[in-house]
């Protein structure tokens, strides 16, 4: 087999964009293993041991696991596709440094509101939580929590409005949408990352409005008297956002899919008529599915409801019959070379697929009645976020270090980094659908006798943690070095 | 009723793995594939994952829990309050933040066999009302809500002691928040 790498313009990967590129990485990859060993210690405590914890330390840490893995995987995903556009658009980089700097500082906010003030308020914060922490934690968390999401979302508004100007100074909204290809004439041609880095920044901007509007009103009932919020609407701004960051993300790993996976198959992958008619329903769909996180606060309207499981239900259609059945399409009999990058790219949208059947199945009303909150909610998640996007980002990562520090790559690495990760990670997932599936509630600092099988999934859960682990670490070593080389060279 | 969907998932997540390990297996003896014959089967493709998406719309959608105010009244009304960190369960109006020591009940009795709906609200954060029958599994749940009412239906077709768990985040001594539905 042979690899016809996709030849690279010279000038692409100048000095100041390695060295941008490679501090979000490395950052990336010191955050990583921090946040996954404090889940680890989630299930720790789930597994009954260090029994004398206090349970606020458990909600602690898992704030802090959840808003930090949801934003790194975010800004990882973020920095990974305006490298890859930078084969094609000028985003500004100065405006990727501020938008460092304000993750950064977030972090820091985040780290000091959980690990000293023990703000335990879940990654979603719901409200009025925030403000009812019944002696657990002090107003100076719940305001450091505030601001650092006040600050990340300036610096990711700006983010995003760059990378969006960017590419629409070079083909014009329409034409980046890809509808030209809609209307049949199919020229100019915008390669897959274009569609879908539009129509995903456009989610980012919509998400970040409602995180604005939520931030607005929770400050006005604050600083002024006699309002209270309505807790529906916050509720549905709330997911809306949430929602959006997370399906954002998982479109910015499918676009390094679609820009990387030609470089190991030999074969390209161009836009036309279907993968432009399939992002731009994304982009309408993915407005709507957000409202099948309320099916269980049945004062919502009911129509809102149908229409989540409508939604919910027809997003898997251009996901599976576009995206994931292409990937196949493209490898089906291909001389494609497996490298680590193009494996982890493969198996990541494996994992989106497996994840993505069990939201759907969970998006069903009817089934909702008995998943919702239930270890069934992270089993889903976990997946498409553990084995489907942070896979894609890692490998297309891993591309990225390979391609400019010129180490090549071990074979024994690569085996033992897909064997663990494979074996540790679909494990770890498994022991969750399973607790799900007894019904084991989401988010229990420790099981009590109604739910005690939680004990034993989260015992086991813990053999296979350690393994994935292991596995994890073997890249962030093989990756972390090529980095630094990379910006030796 | 978790059985089907679980085994709907364990189906398909074999399915897909089976698919992208026989795609990468056909590398190791490339061929030249027609773009027309993958055309038609990624219509087939679709046709029938369409299908199946309305087959389980048809069949789940008409199974909506939320209680119809038009259909037969409820059998027995119990009102279910949340509050950091307990559930108060009442026939009457439940507690209210300044009477909640002397109003508040950790436990009711329920007859079987009948249509019981739950009034859940909440004096401070979201919760989650669940029940839990004897055997463990969960029978049904809904939000509690600060300023909303949700109703709840549920028959308990079997007697015993059935457990209402917080299925909302709701802070530190959230795994600890229980009640107790008598069924006899």
């Amino acid at each position: 087999m042979t690899l016809v790498a996709e030849p690279v313009a010279v000038d692409t990967y100048t000095p100041r964009l390695v060295r941008l590129t490679f501090t979000w990485v490395l950052t990336a990859l010191v955050l990583f293993p921090v946040l996954a060993v404090l889940g680890f210690l989630m299930r720790v405590l789930q597994a009954g041991f260090l029994a004398s914890v206090p349970p606020e330390w458990f909600y602690a840490v898992m704030t802090l696991h959840g808003l930090g893995m949801v934003g790194l995987w975010f800004v990882a995903g973020m920095a990974g596709i305006s490298v890859l556009l930078a084969r094609y658009v000028r985003p500004t980089l100065a405006v990727s440094w501020i938008a460092y700097g304000a993750t950064l500082a977030g972090v820091l906010l985040l780290l000091a509101a959980t690990l000293i003030g023990r703000l335990g308020v879940g990654w979603y914060f719901l409200y009025p939580l925030p403000f009812h922490s019944g002696g657990t934690w002090p107003g100076w968390a719940t305001a450091s929590l505030f601001a650092a999401l006040a600050i990340m979302g300036v610096g990711w508004t700006l983010w995003a409005g760059d990378l969006l100007w960017a590419i629409a100074r070079r083909y014009g909204l329409s034409e980046a949408l890809g509808w030209q290809y809609l209307r049949g004439t199919g020229t100019p041609e915008v390669p897959p990352i274009i569609i879908i880095a539009t129509v995903s920044f456009i989610g980012v901007l919509a998400g970040l409005v409602a995180a604005v509007v939520v931030l607005a009103l929770v400050a006005f009932e604050q600083f002024t008297t006699g309002f209270t919020n309505d807790a529906l609407l916050i509720k549905n701004l709330t997911f809306y956002f949430g929602h959006m960051l997370v399906n954002i993300t998982m479109y910015f790993g499918v676009a390094m899919v679609y820009e990387i996976m030609p470089a190991y198959t030999a074969k390209p992958w161009k836009s036309n008529a279907l993968v432009a008619a399939s992002w731009n329903l994304v982009l309408f769909l993915v407005m709507f599915a957000y409202l099948h996180h309320l099916y269980m606060d049945f004062a919502q309207p009911e129509w809102l409801q149908v229409t989540g499981q409508l939604a919910s239900y027809l997003i898997s259609v251009p996901a599976a019959v576009v995206t994931i059945f292409s990937t196949l399409v493209l490898v089906y009999g291909s001389e494609t070379k497996w490298k680590l990058p193009s494996l982890m790219l493969y198996l990541g949208v494996m994992g989106w697929a497996i994840g993505g059947v069990a939201a759907v199945i969970d998006s069903t009303v009817a089934v909702n009645s008995r998943f919702h909150n239930t270890l069934w909610v992270p089993a889903h998640f976990h997946t498409y976020y553990v084995m489907g996007v942070v896979l894609m980002i890692l490998g297309a990562v891993f591309h990225l270090a390979t391609e400019l520090s010129r180490v090549s790559e071990s074979l024994a690495s690569t085996r033992a980094i897909v064997t663990t990760v494979g074996i540790g990670g679909y494990g770890f997932l498994l022991m969750f659908y399973l607790a799900g599936v007894a019904g084991v509630p989401r988010r229990y600092a420790n099981y009590p006798v109604e739910a005690a099988q939680g004990i034993f999934y989260a015992k086991l859960s813990l053999i296979f943690i350690a393994v994935l682990l292991a596995g994890a670490l073997i890249y962030i070593w093989e990756t972390g070095r090529r980095c630094v080389r990379a910006l030796a060279v | 009723m978790v059985g089907t969907p679980f085994l709907v998932f364990l189906v398909s997540a074999l399915l897909i793995i089976c698919v992208f390990a026989g795609v990468a297996v056909s590398t190791r003896q490339p061929r030249h594939v027609e773009y027309a014959r993958a055309q038609r089967l990624r219509g087939l493709f679709f046709l029938s994952l369409a299908a199946i998406l309305v087959v389980f719309l048809v069949l789940t959608l008409p199974r909506l829990p939320y209680p119809v105010e038009a259909a037969t009244s409820p059998g027995r009304i119990v009102h279910a309050v949340g509050k950091q960190y307990a559930w108060s369960l009442t026939d009457g109006t439940g507690p209210t933040l300044a009477n909640w020591d002397t109003a508040f009940s950790p436990s009711i009795t329920v007859p079987a066999n009948t249509q019981v709906e739950f009034r859940v609200t909440t004096l401070d954060v979201n919760h989650g009302f669940s029940l839990y029958a004897p055997d463990g599994h969960l029978v049904a749940q809904t939000q509690a809500m600060p300023g909303y009412m949700n109703r709840l239906r549920v028959t308990f077709d079997r007697p015993g002691t059935y457990t209402v768990l917080c299925l909302e985040f709701c802070g530190m001594s959230h795994h600890r928040m229980r009640g107790v539905v008598e069924v006899r």
